[in-house]
Protein backbone atom coordinates (compact mmCIF):
# COMPACT_ATOMS: atom_id res chain seq x y z
CA UNK A 1 0.00 0.00 0.00
CA UNK A 2 0.81 3.39 -0.82
CA UNK A 3 1.31 5.56 2.45
CA UNK A 4 3.19 8.14 4.13
CA UNK A 5 4.19 7.67 7.80
CA UNK A 6 4.09 10.78 9.91
CA UNK A 7 6.81 10.67 12.63
CA UNK A 8 4.52 12.89 15.51
CA UNK A 9 6.41 14.87 17.84
CA UNK A 10 5.00 15.04 21.57
CA UNK A 11 6.84 16.59 24.13
CA UNK A 12 5.97 16.10 27.86
CA UNK A 13 2.68 14.47 27.31
CA UNK A 14 1.96 17.35 24.60
CA UNK A 15 1.06 16.88 20.76
CA UNK A 16 2.74 19.26 19.16
CA UNK A 17 0.71 22.07 17.30
CA UNK A 18 2.99 21.47 14.06
CA UNK A 19 2.25 18.20 13.54
CA UNK A 20 -0.73 19.81 11.54
CA UNK A 21 1.59 20.45 9.04
CA UNK A 22 2.72 16.90 8.91
CA UNK A 23 -0.50 16.07 8.43
CA UNK A 24 -1.03 18.67 5.74
CA UNK A 25 2.06 18.21 3.74
CA UNK A 26 0.54 14.44 2.95
CA UNK A 27 -3.13 16.00 2.26
CA UNK A 28 -1.22 17.92 -0.49
CA UNK A 29 1.29 14.75 -1.57
CA UNK A 30 -2.24 12.93 -1.62
CA UNK A 31 -1.81 10.23 0.48
CA UNK A 32 -2.78 7.95 3.10
CA UNK A 33 -1.65 8.69 6.36
CA UNK A 34 -0.40 6.35 9.16
CA UNK A 35 0.56 8.61 12.47
CA UNK A 36 3.17 7.02 14.98
CA UNK A 37 2.32 8.25 18.46
CA UNK A 38 4.53 6.52 21.65
CA UNK A 39 2.61 5.78 24.98
CA UNK A 40 0.03 7.93 26.09
CA UNK A 41 -3.29 10.11 25.90
CA UNK A 42 -3.19 13.11 23.49
CA UNK A 43 -5.41 15.61 22.49
CA UNK A 44 -6.04 15.82 19.14
CA UNK A 45 -8.56 15.38 16.30
CA UNK A 46 -7.67 11.68 15.66
CA UNK A 47 -9.78 12.14 12.73
CA UNK A 48 -7.31 13.97 10.66
CA UNK A 49 -4.86 10.49 9.82
CA UNK A 50 -5.71 7.03 8.92
CA UNK A 51 -4.38 5.18 10.91
CA UNK A 52 -2.43 5.66 14.38
CA UNK A 53 0.06 3.51 15.18
CA UNK A 54 1.13 3.52 19.09
CA UNK A 55 4.49 2.56 19.79
CA UNK A 56 5.26 0.61 23.18
CA UNK A 57 7.88 3.34 24.57
CA UNK A 58 7.57 6.45 26.42
CA UNK A 59 8.41 9.91 24.50
CA UNK A 60 11.95 9.85 25.57
CA UNK A 61 12.80 6.78 24.06
CA UNK A 62 10.29 7.20 21.09
CA UNK A 63 12.29 10.33 20.35
CA UNK A 64 15.67 9.19 19.98
CA UNK A 65 16.73 8.80 16.73
CA UNK A 66 18.70 5.72 16.99
CA UNK A 67 15.49 3.79 18.42
CA UNK A 68 13.17 5.47 15.83
CA UNK A 69 14.81 4.75 13.09
CA UNK A 70 14.62 0.91 14.37
CA UNK A 71 10.85 1.38 14.69
CA UNK A 72 10.31 2.46 11.10
CA UNK A 73 12.19 -0.60 9.97
CA UNK A 74 9.68 -2.50 12.05
CA UNK A 75 7.07 -1.51 10.59
CA UNK A 76 8.37 -1.14 7.58
CA UNK A 77 8.54 -5.01 7.73
CA UNK A 78 4.95 -5.34 8.50
CA UNK A 79 2.99 -2.43 6.33
CA UNK A 80 5.46 -1.99 3.82
CA UNK A 81 7.92 1.05 2.52
CA UNK A 82 6.43 4.01 3.54
CA UNK A 83 6.03 6.73 -0.17
CA UNK A 84 7.56 9.60 2.01
CA UNK A 85 8.64 9.87 6.08
CA UNK A 86 7.61 12.93 7.69
CA UNK A 87 8.65 14.75 10.54
CA UNK A 88 7.91 18.20 11.88
CA UNK A 89 11.11 20.86 11.70
CA UNK A 90 12.00 20.88 15.15
CA UNK A 91 15.31 19.98 17.43
CA UNK A 92 14.61 16.21 17.47
CA UNK A 93 12.42 16.01 14.17
CA UNK A 94 15.20 17.33 12.32
CA UNK A 95 17.60 15.00 14.44
CA UNK A 96 15.97 11.50 13.49
CA UNK A 97 15.03 12.76 10.13
CA UNK A 98 18.85 12.98 9.31
CA UNK A 99 19.46 9.76 11.23
CA UNK A 100 17.01 7.92 9.55
CA UNK A 101 17.19 9.28 6.02
CA UNK A 102 21.20 8.00 6.65
CA UNK A 103 20.09 4.13 8.27
CA UNK A 104 18.15 3.38 5.50
CA UNK A 105 20.19 5.33 2.10
CA UNK A 106 16.56 7.54 1.71
CA UNK A 107 16.61 10.88 0.01
CA UNK A 108 16.01 13.66 2.83
CA UNK A 109 14.52 17.04 2.41
CA UNK A 110 14.53 19.25 5.55
CA UNK A 111 12.79 22.56 6.56
CA UNK A 112 10.26 22.22 3.93
CA UNK A 113 7.37 25.38 3.56
CA UNK A 114 6.30 24.51 -0.19
CA UNK A 115 5.08 21.39 -2.56
CA UNK A 116 4.39 22.48 -6.41
CA UNK A 117 1.85 19.45 -6.75
CA UNK A 118 2.24 19.85 -10.53
CA UNK A 119 5.67 20.05 -10.80
CA UNK A 120 6.07 17.71 -7.77
CA UNK A 121 9.16 19.78 -6.31
CA UNK A 122 9.54 20.46 -2.28
CA UNK A 123 10.26 24.21 -1.68
CA UNK A 124 13.17 24.73 0.92
CA UNK A 125 14.41 27.93 2.45
CA UNK A 126 18.26 28.95 1.45
CA UNK A 127 20.31 31.81 3.06
CA UNK A 128 17.75 32.42 6.17
CA UNK A 129 14.78 32.62 3.48
CA UNK A 130 16.56 34.89 0.94
CA UNK A 131 16.18 32.54 -1.49
CA UNK A 132 14.68 29.14 -2.16
CA UNK A 133 15.67 25.92 -3.62
CA UNK A 134 13.09 23.40 -5.45
CA UNK A 135 13.93 19.79 -5.21
CA UNK A 136 12.85 16.70 -6.35
CA UNK A 137 13.79 13.53 -5.25
CA UNK A 138 15.66 10.42 -7.43
CA UNK A 139 14.97 7.12 -7.47
CA UNK A 140 12.09 5.35 -6.06
CA UNK A 141 12.62 5.37 -2.48
CA UNK A 142 10.91 6.83 0.39
CA UNK A 143 12.03 10.35 0.85
CA UNK A 144 12.40 11.71 4.24
CA UNK A 145 10.73 15.64 5.00
CA UNK A 146 10.86 17.30 7.67
CA UNK A 147 7.93 20.29 7.34
CA UNK A 148 8.34 24.06 8.59
CA UNK A 149 5.67 24.61 11.14
CA UNK A 150 2.97 26.92 10.18
CA UNK A 151 3.70 25.96 6.42
CA UNK A 152 0.99 23.36 5.71
CA UNK A 153 -1.39 22.80 8.95
CA UNK A 154 -4.62 24.88 6.59
CA UNK A 155 -4.48 21.62 4.39
CA UNK A 156 -4.76 19.57 7.44
CA UNK A 157 -8.68 18.15 7.25
CA UNK A 158 -11.19 15.58 8.69
CA UNK A 159 -10.95 12.10 7.24
CA UNK A 160 -14.24 10.25 6.64
CA UNK A 161 -13.65 7.45 8.52
CA UNK A 162 -12.09 7.31 12.64
CA UNK A 163 -8.75 6.32 12.34
CA UNK A 164 -7.69 2.27 12.91
CA UNK A 165 -5.18 1.73 15.64
CA UNK A 166 -2.68 -0.47 15.45
CA UNK A 167 0.43 -1.07 18.29
CA UNK A 168 3.85 -2.05 17.73
CA UNK A 169 5.72 -3.91 20.84
CA UNK A 170 9.38 -5.08 21.99
CA UNK A 171 10.70 -1.76 20.56
CA UNK A 172 14.29 -2.14 20.44
CA UNK A 173 15.73 0.63 22.81
CA UNK A 174 19.74 1.79 22.09
CA UNK A 175 21.86 2.08 24.89
CA UNK A 176 24.35 3.79 23.01
CA UNK A 177 22.44 7.02 23.93
CA UNK A 178 19.92 7.57 26.53
CA UNK A 179 17.88 10.24 28.08
CA UNK A 180 18.87 11.65 31.54
CA UNK A 181 15.96 14.12 32.63
CA UNK A 182 14.63 17.78 30.65
CA UNK A 183 16.59 20.87 31.87
CA UNK A 184 14.05 23.92 32.41
CA UNK A 185 15.42 27.49 31.64
CA UNK A 186 16.36 29.29 34.70
CA UNK A 187 13.47 31.64 35.87
CA UNK A 188 14.14 34.98 35.81
CA UNK A 189 12.37 38.65 36.53
CA UNK A 190 11.52 39.72 33.06
CA UNK A 191 9.29 38.25 31.23
CA UNK A 192 9.54 39.50 27.78
CA UNK A 193 5.97 37.89 26.78
CA UNK A 194 4.39 40.14 28.85
CA UNK A 195 5.59 43.50 27.21
CA UNK A 196 3.03 45.79 25.02
CA UNK A 197 6.17 46.90 23.52
CA UNK A 198 9.36 45.40 22.36
CA UNK A 199 12.52 47.19 21.09
CA UNK A 200 13.99 44.08 19.26
CA UNK A 201 17.75 44.13 18.50
CA UNK A 202 19.38 41.88 15.77
CA UNK A 203 22.83 41.12 14.76
CA UNK A 204 22.91 44.02 12.58
CA UNK A 205 23.67 46.18 16.20
CA UNK A 206 27.26 45.24 15.01
CA UNK A 207 28.98 44.99 18.62
CA UNK A 208 28.07 45.26 22.37
CA UNK A 209 29.27 48.62 22.77
CA UNK A 210 25.75 49.85 20.71
CA UNK A 211 23.84 47.90 23.07
CA UNK A 212 23.48 50.17 26.20
CA UNK A 213 22.32 53.10 23.68
CA UNK A 214 19.68 50.96 22.90
CA UNK A 215 18.34 50.40 25.83
CA UNK A 216 18.43 54.31 26.97
CA UNK A 217 15.96 54.89 23.83
CA UNK A 218 13.89 51.66 25.26
CA UNK A 219 14.00 53.26 28.54
CA UNK A 220 12.63 56.68 26.91
CA UNK A 221 10.00 54.95 24.95
CA UNK A 222 8.67 52.85 27.91
CA UNK A 223 9.54 49.68 25.59
CA UNK A 224 11.22 46.24 26.83
CA UNK A 225 14.31 45.03 24.86
CA UNK A 226 14.45 41.98 23.46
CA UNK A 227 16.82 40.46 20.66
CA UNK A 228 17.25 38.04 18.25
CA UNK A 229 19.44 34.94 18.56
CA UNK A 230 22.99 36.02 17.40
CA UNK A 231 22.68 38.80 20.27
CA UNK A 232 22.12 36.38 23.30
CA UNK A 233 24.43 34.24 21.41
CA UNK A 234 27.11 36.69 22.08
CA UNK A 235 26.22 37.30 25.41
CA UNK A 236 25.22 41.07 24.32
CA UNK A 237 21.89 40.47 26.26
CA UNK A 238 20.36 37.82 28.84
CA UNK A 239 19.30 34.64 27.69
CA UNK A 240 15.38 35.49 28.97
CA UNK A 241 15.55 38.03 26.29
CA UNK A 242 15.74 35.99 23.17
CA UNK A 243 12.47 36.32 20.50
CA UNK A 244 12.09 32.82 18.70
CA UNK A 245 11.44 29.07 18.67
CA UNK A 246 14.28 28.55 21.10
CA UNK A 247 13.61 31.30 23.09
CA UNK A 248 9.76 33.07 24.06
CA UNK A 249 7.12 33.58 21.61
CA UNK A 250 5.76 37.36 22.01
CA UNK A 251 2.51 38.59 21.28
CA UNK A 252 3.22 42.77 21.96
CA UNK A 253 1.12 45.87 20.67
CA UNK A 254 4.44 46.36 19.04
CA UNK A 255 7.40 44.96 17.81
CA UNK A 256 9.98 46.64 16.87
CA UNK A 257 12.83 45.10 14.95
CA UNK A 258 16.07 46.69 13.97
CA UNK A 259 19.02 44.64 12.20
CA UNK A 260 16.92 41.55 12.24
CA UNK A 261 16.87 39.74 9.03
CA UNK A 262 13.10 37.72 9.31
CA UNK A 263 14.77 34.22 9.06
CA UNK A 264 11.72 31.58 9.91
CA UNK A 265 12.85 30.59 13.74
CA UNK A 266 12.95 34.72 14.78
CA UNK A 267 9.61 35.10 12.79
CA UNK A 268 7.75 32.04 14.58
CA UNK A 269 8.44 33.97 17.85
CA UNK A 270 6.72 37.14 16.84
CA UNK A 271 4.65 36.50 14.13
CA UNK A 272 1.69 37.34 16.06
CA UNK A 273 2.36 40.56 17.14
CA UNK A 274 -0.50 43.42 16.33
CA UNK A 275 1.82 45.69 14.93
CA UNK A 276 5.30 44.56 13.53
CA UNK A 277 7.78 47.54 12.43
CA UNK A 278 11.16 46.62 11.05
CA UNK A 279 14.03 48.31 10.45
CA UNK A 280 17.34 47.37 8.15
CA UNK A 281 19.43 48.94 5.76
CA UNK A 282 18.81 45.75 3.85
CA UNK A 283 15.58 46.16 1.15
CA UNK A 284 15.91 42.76 0.12
CA UNK A 285 15.45 41.74 4.19
CA UNK A 286 12.80 38.95 4.54
CA UNK A 287 11.59 40.79 7.89
CA UNK A 288 9.67 42.87 5.48
CA UNK A 289 7.47 40.42 3.91
CA UNK A 290 6.00 39.66 7.67
CA UNK A 291 6.62 43.78 8.81
CA UNK A 292 3.68 46.01 8.77
CA UNK A 293 5.46 49.13 8.39
CA UNK A 294 9.20 48.92 7.19
CA UNK A 295 12.44 51.45 7.12
CA UNK A 296 14.88 50.70 4.79
CA UNK A 297 18.15 52.60 7.34
CA UNK A 298 20.86 52.19 9.51
CA UNK A 299 19.39 51.24 12.56
CA UNK A 300 21.59 53.65 14.57
CA UNK A 301 20.90 56.35 12.64
CA UNK A 302 17.20 56.12 13.41
CA UNK A 303 18.05 55.44 17.18
CA UNK A 304 19.26 58.73 17.12
CA UNK A 305 16.98 60.29 15.22
CA UNK A 306 14.25 58.57 17.91
CA UNK A 307 16.04 60.01 20.65
CA UNK A 308 16.43 63.21 19.17
CA UNK A 309 12.69 64.00 18.88
CA UNK A 310 11.97 62.28 22.28
CA UNK A 311 14.35 64.26 24.08
CA UNK A 312 13.06 67.08 22.64
CA UNK B 1 40.70 13.20 23.17
CA UNK B 2 40.71 13.61 19.33
CA UNK B 3 38.17 15.54 17.65
CA UNK B 4 37.35 15.53 13.98
CA UNK B 5 35.37 19.06 13.46
CA UNK B 6 33.64 20.13 10.30
CA UNK B 7 33.91 23.65 9.04
CA UNK B 8 32.52 25.05 5.87
CA UNK B 9 33.29 28.32 4.05
CA UNK B 10 29.86 29.59 3.35
CA UNK B 11 29.00 33.47 1.55
CA UNK B 12 28.69 36.12 3.88
CA UNK B 13 24.80 36.68 2.54
CA UNK B 14 22.62 38.77 5.37
CA UNK B 15 23.89 41.83 3.79
CA UNK B 16 23.88 41.41 0.23
CA UNK B 17 21.34 40.91 -2.74
CA UNK B 18 21.07 37.53 -3.98
CA UNK B 19 20.68 37.57 -7.42
CA UNK B 20 19.68 34.07 -9.31
CA UNK B 21 21.32 33.63 -13.23
CA UNK B 22 20.62 31.70 -15.38
CA UNK B 23 17.34 31.45 -15.76
CA UNK B 24 17.50 30.33 -11.69
CA UNK B 25 19.94 27.65 -12.10
CA UNK B 26 22.39 29.36 -10.33
CA UNK B 27 22.94 32.20 -7.64
CA UNK B 28 25.45 34.82 -8.47
CA UNK B 29 28.41 34.40 -5.89
CA UNK B 30 30.67 36.69 -7.39
CA UNK B 31 30.47 40.09 -5.50
CA UNK B 32 29.73 38.37 -2.11
CA UNK B 33 32.19 37.99 0.82
CA UNK B 34 33.22 34.92 2.47
CA UNK B 35 33.34 33.57 6.29
CA UNK B 36 33.63 30.29 8.17
CA UNK B 37 30.06 29.29 8.80
CA UNK B 38 28.65 30.53 12.45
CA UNK B 39 27.81 26.97 13.46
CA UNK B 40 31.17 25.81 12.93
CA UNK B 41 32.94 29.04 14.69
CA UNK B 42 31.36 27.55 17.81
CA UNK B 43 31.94 23.94 17.30
CA UNK B 44 35.49 24.32 16.81
CA UNK B 45 35.63 26.49 19.37
CA UNK B 46 34.27 24.22 21.70
CA UNK B 47 36.86 20.74 20.37
CA UNK B 48 39.72 23.17 21.58
CA UNK B 49 38.19 23.82 24.61
CA UNK B 50 37.77 20.17 25.71
CA UNK B 51 41.37 19.15 24.18
CA UNK B 52 42.95 21.87 25.97
CA UNK B 53 41.42 20.69 29.21
CA UNK B 54 41.65 17.04 28.74
CA UNK B 55 44.52 16.40 26.17
CA UNK B 56 44.66 15.05 22.60
CA UNK B 57 44.26 17.00 19.66
CA UNK B 58 41.91 18.10 16.93
CA UNK B 59 42.10 18.73 13.52
CA UNK B 60 39.39 20.60 11.37
CA UNK B 61 38.15 19.22 8.03
CA UNK B 62 36.23 21.39 4.97
CA UNK B 63 34.53 19.85 1.75
CA UNK B 64 34.94 22.64 -0.78
CA UNK B 65 36.89 24.73 -3.29
CA UNK B 66 40.52 25.55 -2.50
CA UNK B 67 39.31 28.72 -0.84
CA UNK B 68 37.84 26.73 1.66
CA UNK B 69 41.40 26.51 3.22
CA UNK B 70 40.66 30.32 4.56
CA UNK B 71 38.61 28.30 7.29
CA UNK B 72 41.22 25.71 7.88
CA UNK B 73 43.44 28.36 8.82
CA UNK B 74 41.21 30.02 10.49
CA UNK B 75 40.85 26.23 12.87
CA UNK B 76 43.88 26.19 13.50
CA UNK B 77 44.71 29.61 14.31
CA UNK B 78 42.04 28.56 17.44
CA UNK B 79 43.82 26.13 18.27
CA UNK B 80 43.55 22.89 15.76
CA UNK B 81 46.45 21.07 15.34
CA UNK B 82 45.96 20.75 11.53
CA UNK B 83 43.71 20.97 9.05
CA UNK B 84 42.18 18.49 5.78
CA UNK B 85 41.05 19.98 2.83
CA UNK B 86 38.92 17.54 0.44
CA UNK B 87 38.17 19.50 -2.55
CA UNK B 88 35.26 19.81 -4.30
CA UNK B 89 34.92 21.53 -8.03
CA UNK B 90 30.80 21.84 -7.13
CA UNK B 91 29.21 22.30 -4.33
CA UNK B 92 27.41 19.13 -3.28
CA UNK B 93 23.94 20.49 -2.62
CA UNK B 94 22.70 17.24 -1.62
CA UNK B 95 23.34 16.46 2.03
CA UNK B 96 23.21 12.77 1.53
CA UNK B 97 25.91 13.04 -1.20
CA UNK B 98 28.28 15.28 1.34
CA UNK B 99 27.54 12.77 3.96
CA UNK B 100 28.58 9.99 2.07
CA UNK B 101 32.08 11.86 0.78
CA UNK B 102 32.74 12.21 4.64
CA UNK B 103 31.93 8.65 5.42
CA UNK B 104 34.35 7.76 2.41
CA UNK B 105 37.09 10.31 3.11
CA UNK B 106 36.95 9.25 7.32
CA UNK B 107 37.16 5.80 6.57
CA UNK B 108 39.94 5.42 3.52
CA UNK B 109 42.15 8.17 4.93
CA UNK B 110 41.60 5.98 8.33
CA UNK B 111 41.61 9.18 10.35
CA UNK B 112 41.69 8.43 13.58
CA UNK B 113 38.87 10.12 15.90
CA UNK B 114 36.74 9.91 19.22
CA UNK B 115 34.43 12.27 18.48
CA UNK B 116 33.16 14.13 15.41
CA UNK B 117 32.02 17.62 15.41
CA UNK B 118 29.67 19.65 13.10
CA UNK B 119 27.75 22.51 13.45
CA UNK B 120 24.10 22.41 13.98
CA UNK B 121 23.41 23.47 10.31
CA UNK B 122 24.86 25.21 7.07
CA UNK B 123 23.69 29.08 6.61
CA UNK B 124 24.01 28.75 3.34
CA UNK B 125 22.02 24.81 2.90
CA UNK B 126 20.70 24.99 5.72
CA UNK B 127 19.47 21.06 6.05
CA UNK B 128 20.75 20.77 9.38
CA UNK B 129 21.65 17.20 8.20
CA UNK B 130 24.85 16.24 7.39
CA UNK B 131 26.21 15.19 10.72
CA UNK B 132 22.92 12.92 11.68
CA UNK B 133 23.49 11.06 7.97
CA UNK B 134 26.79 10.84 8.66
CA UNK B 135 26.67 9.23 12.18
CA UNK B 136 24.24 6.56 10.50
CA UNK B 137 26.49 6.08 7.79
CA UNK B 138 29.55 5.43 10.24
CA UNK B 139 26.98 3.49 12.35
CA UNK B 140 27.87 5.87 15.08
CA UNK B 141 25.41 7.41 17.82
CA UNK B 142 24.05 11.26 17.28
CA UNK B 143 23.29 14.09 19.18
CA UNK B 144 21.86 17.28 17.79
CA UNK B 145 21.26 20.64 18.66
CA UNK B 146 24.04 20.30 21.64
CA UNK B 147 24.09 23.90 23.70
CA UNK B 148 26.53 22.21 26.69
CA UNK B 149 28.98 19.60 27.06
CA UNK B 150 28.62 18.76 30.70
CA UNK B 151 31.50 15.93 31.03
CA UNK B 152 33.50 14.19 28.91
CA UNK B 153 34.67 10.53 30.50
CA UNK B 154 36.44 7.82 29.12
CA UNK B 155 33.91 6.05 27.01
CA UNK B 156 30.64 8.73 26.91
CA UNK B 157 29.44 12.05 27.65
CA UNK B 158 26.72 13.67 29.23
CA UNK B 159 25.41 16.35 26.91
CA UNK B 160 22.92 19.04 26.50
CA UNK B 161 20.83 19.18 23.47
CA UNK B 162 18.30 22.33 23.04
CA UNK B 163 14.93 21.80 22.39
CA UNK B 164 11.98 24.52 22.12
CA UNK B 165 11.52 27.38 24.26
CA UNK B 166 13.88 27.62 26.46
CA UNK B 167 13.86 23.62 27.44
CA UNK B 168 16.60 21.37 26.90
CA UNK B 169 17.21 17.73 27.48
CA UNK B 170 20.43 15.56 29.01
CA UNK B 171 21.34 12.70 27.03
CA UNK B 172 24.26 10.57 27.88
CA UNK B 173 26.04 9.10 24.67
CA UNK B 174 28.64 6.60 24.38
CA UNK B 175 31.90 7.41 22.28
CA UNK B 176 32.97 7.21 19.65
CA UNK B 177 29.67 9.75 18.08
CA UNK B 178 28.80 12.26 15.99
CA UNK B 179 27.28 15.57 17.63
CA UNK B 180 26.46 18.52 16.19
CA UNK B 181 26.85 21.96 17.99
CA UNK B 182 24.60 24.72 18.53
CA UNK B 183 25.23 28.61 18.32
CA UNK B 184 25.86 29.85 21.72
CA UNK B 185 27.00 26.84 23.75
CA UNK B 186 30.43 28.93 24.16
CA UNK B 187 32.30 32.39 23.55
CA UNK B 188 34.54 31.69 20.38
CA UNK B 189 38.23 32.93 20.99
CA UNK B 190 39.34 36.11 18.68
CA UNK B 191 41.12 35.33 16.02
CA UNK B 192 43.68 38.23 14.45
CA UNK B 193 44.86 38.49 11.06
CA UNK B 194 48.15 38.01 12.82
CA UNK B 195 46.76 34.13 14.18
CA UNK B 196 45.85 33.30 10.89
CA UNK B 197 49.00 34.57 9.87
CA UNK B 198 50.90 32.47 11.78
CA UNK B 199 48.64 29.36 11.35
CA UNK B 200 49.34 29.47 7.75
CA UNK B 201 52.90 28.55 8.16
CA UNK B 202 51.00 25.01 9.75
CA UNK B 203 50.74 22.82 6.53
CA UNK B 204 47.41 21.86 5.71
CA UNK B 205 46.73 18.40 3.76
CA UNK B 206 44.37 18.35 0.93
CA UNK B 207 42.46 15.37 -0.96
CA UNK B 208 40.95 15.29 -4.39
CA UNK B 209 37.06 14.80 -3.70
CA UNK B 210 36.83 12.38 -6.35
CA UNK B 211 38.96 9.66 -4.69
CA UNK B 212 36.00 9.34 -2.19
CA UNK B 213 32.89 9.22 -4.67
CA UNK B 214 32.01 5.60 -4.51
CA UNK B 215 28.10 5.58 -3.34
CA UNK B 216 27.70 9.06 -3.02
CA UNK B 217 25.42 9.67 -5.78
CA UNK B 218 22.91 12.37 -5.11
CA UNK B 219 19.65 11.41 -3.92
CA UNK B 220 17.84 14.91 -4.68
CA UNK B 221 18.28 16.74 -7.42
CA UNK B 222 17.87 20.87 -7.24
CA UNK B 223 15.45 21.93 -10.02
CA UNK B 224 15.76 25.66 -9.85
CA UNK B 225 16.44 28.81 -7.15
CA UNK B 226 14.04 31.06 -6.69
CA UNK B 227 13.49 34.07 -4.94
CA UNK B 228 11.03 34.09 -1.67
CA UNK B 229 7.23 33.76 -2.44
CA UNK B 230 5.97 37.37 -1.77
CA UNK B 231 3.65 37.78 1.57
CA UNK B 232 1.95 41.10 2.67
CA UNK B 233 4.74 43.20 2.90
CA UNK B 234 5.14 45.86 4.82
CA UNK B 235 3.92 49.74 3.93
CA UNK B 236 7.32 51.30 3.79
CA UNK B 237 8.27 54.88 5.27
CA UNK B 238 10.73 56.41 2.85
CA UNK B 239 11.54 60.34 2.77
CA UNK B 240 14.35 62.22 5.42
CA UNK B 241 15.01 60.45 8.30
CA UNK B 242 13.27 63.13 10.42
CA UNK B 243 9.90 62.74 9.13
CA UNK B 244 10.34 58.76 8.91
CA UNK B 245 10.82 58.76 12.68
CA UNK B 246 8.02 61.41 13.25
CA UNK B 247 5.98 59.12 11.13
CA UNK B 248 6.93 55.91 13.41
CA UNK B 249 6.02 57.90 16.46
CA UNK B 250 2.88 58.28 15.50
CA UNK B 251 1.93 55.05 14.94
CA UNK B 252 3.38 54.30 18.51
CA UNK B 253 1.07 56.31 19.65
CA UNK B 254 -1.53 55.13 17.55
CA UNK B 255 -0.83 51.94 18.58
CA UNK B 256 -1.16 52.72 22.45
CA UNK B 257 2.20 52.55 23.35
CA UNK B 258 3.35 55.82 24.15
CA UNK B 259 1.90 58.64 24.77
C1 LIG C 1 17.65 25.27 15.87
C2 LIG C 1 17.72 26.75 15.69
C3 LIG C 1 17.03 27.56 16.57
C4 LIG C 1 17.06 28.94 16.41
N1 LIG C 1 16.34 29.71 17.28
C5 LIG C 1 16.32 31.05 17.10
C6 LIG C 1 15.54 31.91 17.97
O1 LIG C 1 14.89 31.46 18.91
N2 LIG C 1 15.55 33.25 17.72
C7 LIG C 1 16.25 33.81 16.70
O2 LIG C 1 16.22 35.04 16.53
N3 LIG C 1 17.00 33.03 15.87
C8 LIG C 1 17.05 31.68 16.06
N4 LIG C 1 17.84 30.92 15.23
C9 LIG C 1 18.78 31.58 14.30
C10 LIG C 1 18.15 32.04 13.02
O3 LIG C 1 18.20 31.00 12.07
C11 LIG C 1 18.96 33.23 12.45
O4 LIG C 1 20.31 32.87 12.32
C12 LIG C 1 18.85 34.48 13.33
O5 LIG C 1 17.50 34.75 13.65
C13 LIG C 1 19.45 35.67 12.65
O6 LIG C 1 19.45 36.76 13.53
P1 LIG C 1 19.57 38.23 12.99
O7 LIG C 1 18.42 38.53 12.09
O8 LIG C 1 19.76 39.14 14.15
O9 LIG C 1 20.95 38.23 12.20
P2 LIG C 1 21.26 38.25 10.64
O10 LIG C 1 20.48 37.21 9.92
O11 LIG C 1 22.73 38.25 10.52
O12 LIG C 1 20.69 39.64 10.16
C14 LIG C 1 21.21 40.87 10.52
C15 LIG C 1 20.39 41.92 9.80
O13 LIG C 1 20.81 43.21 10.20
C16 LIG C 1 20.84 44.06 9.08
N5 LIG C 1 21.78 45.13 9.40
C17 LIG C 1 23.13 45.06 9.52
N6 LIG C 1 23.63 46.25 9.88
C18 LIG C 1 22.57 47.10 9.97
C19 LIG C 1 22.44 48.48 10.30
N7 LIG C 1 23.50 49.22 10.63
N8 LIG C 1 21.22 49.02 10.29
C20 LIG C 1 20.13 48.28 9.96
N9 LIG C 1 20.19 46.98 9.66
C21 LIG C 1 21.40 46.39 9.67
C22 LIG C 1 21.25 43.19 7.94
O14 LIG C 1 20.84 43.72 6.69
C23 LIG C 1 20.55 41.88 8.28
O15 LIG C 1 19.27 41.80 7.68
C24 LIG C 1 17.81 29.53 15.37
C25 LIG C 1 18.49 28.71 14.48
C26 LIG C 1 18.45 27.32 14.63
C27 LIG C 1 19.17 26.46 13.65
N1 LIG D 1 31.12 21.33 2.69
C1 LIG D 1 31.28 21.14 4.01
N2 LIG D 1 32.51 21.20 4.57
C2 LIG D 1 32.68 21.03 5.89
N3 LIG D 1 31.68 20.80 6.73
C3 LIG D 1 30.43 20.72 6.25
C4 LIG D 1 30.16 20.89 4.87
N4 LIG D 1 28.83 20.76 4.69
C5 LIG D 1 28.29 20.54 5.91
N5 LIG D 1 29.25 20.51 6.85
C6 LIG D 1 29.09 20.33 8.30
O1 LIG D 1 27.78 19.87 8.57
C7 LIG D 1 27.04 20.82 9.34
C8 LIG D 1 25.59 20.76 8.94
O2 LIG D 1 25.46 21.11 7.58
P1 LIG D 1 24.10 21.02 6.76
O3 LIG D 1 23.57 19.66 6.94
O4 LIG D 1 24.47 21.35 5.36
O5 LIG D 1 23.21 22.09 7.33
C9 LIG D 1 27.77 22.14 9.13
O6 LIG D 1 27.60 23.01 10.23
C10 LIG D 1 29.22 21.69 8.99
O7 LIG D 1 29.83 21.47 10.25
Amino acid sequence: MSYALIVAEVRRGIFEERNLDSIGICAQLGKETAMLLPEGQYSFNEKMVDSIVKVKAGEEVFLNPLNMAAIIGKIAETRGKPDFIVFTHSSSGTEAAAYTAGIFGFPVITDVSGYDKERGVFRKSYYSDKLFGEFKTIGESAAVLTVRSGSFKEFAAEKSAAPNEVSVEDVPVSDSRTFVEYVEEEKTDIDITKADFLLSVGRGVGNKDEIPAYEELAGIMKAVISGSRPVIDKMWLPKARQVGTSGKTVKPKVYLAMGISGAFQHIAGMKDADCIIAINKDAEAPIFQYAHFGVVADMHKVRDALKGILKG
Amino acid sequence: MNILVFTKRVPATQEEELRLISDGKDVDFSKLPFKVNDWDNYAVEEAVKIVEKGGGAVTAVSIGSAESDEVLRRAIAMGAKDGFLVEVDQALHDPFARSALIRNFIQKEGTPFDVIFTGVQSEDDQFASVGGILAALLKLPYVSMVIGIDSVEKDHMIVRRELEGGLQERVRVATPCVVSIQSGINEPRYVSIMGIRKASKVERKSFKGTDYDAGKDAHIELVQWTYPPKKGGAQMLTGELGDVCAKLMEILKEKGVYQ
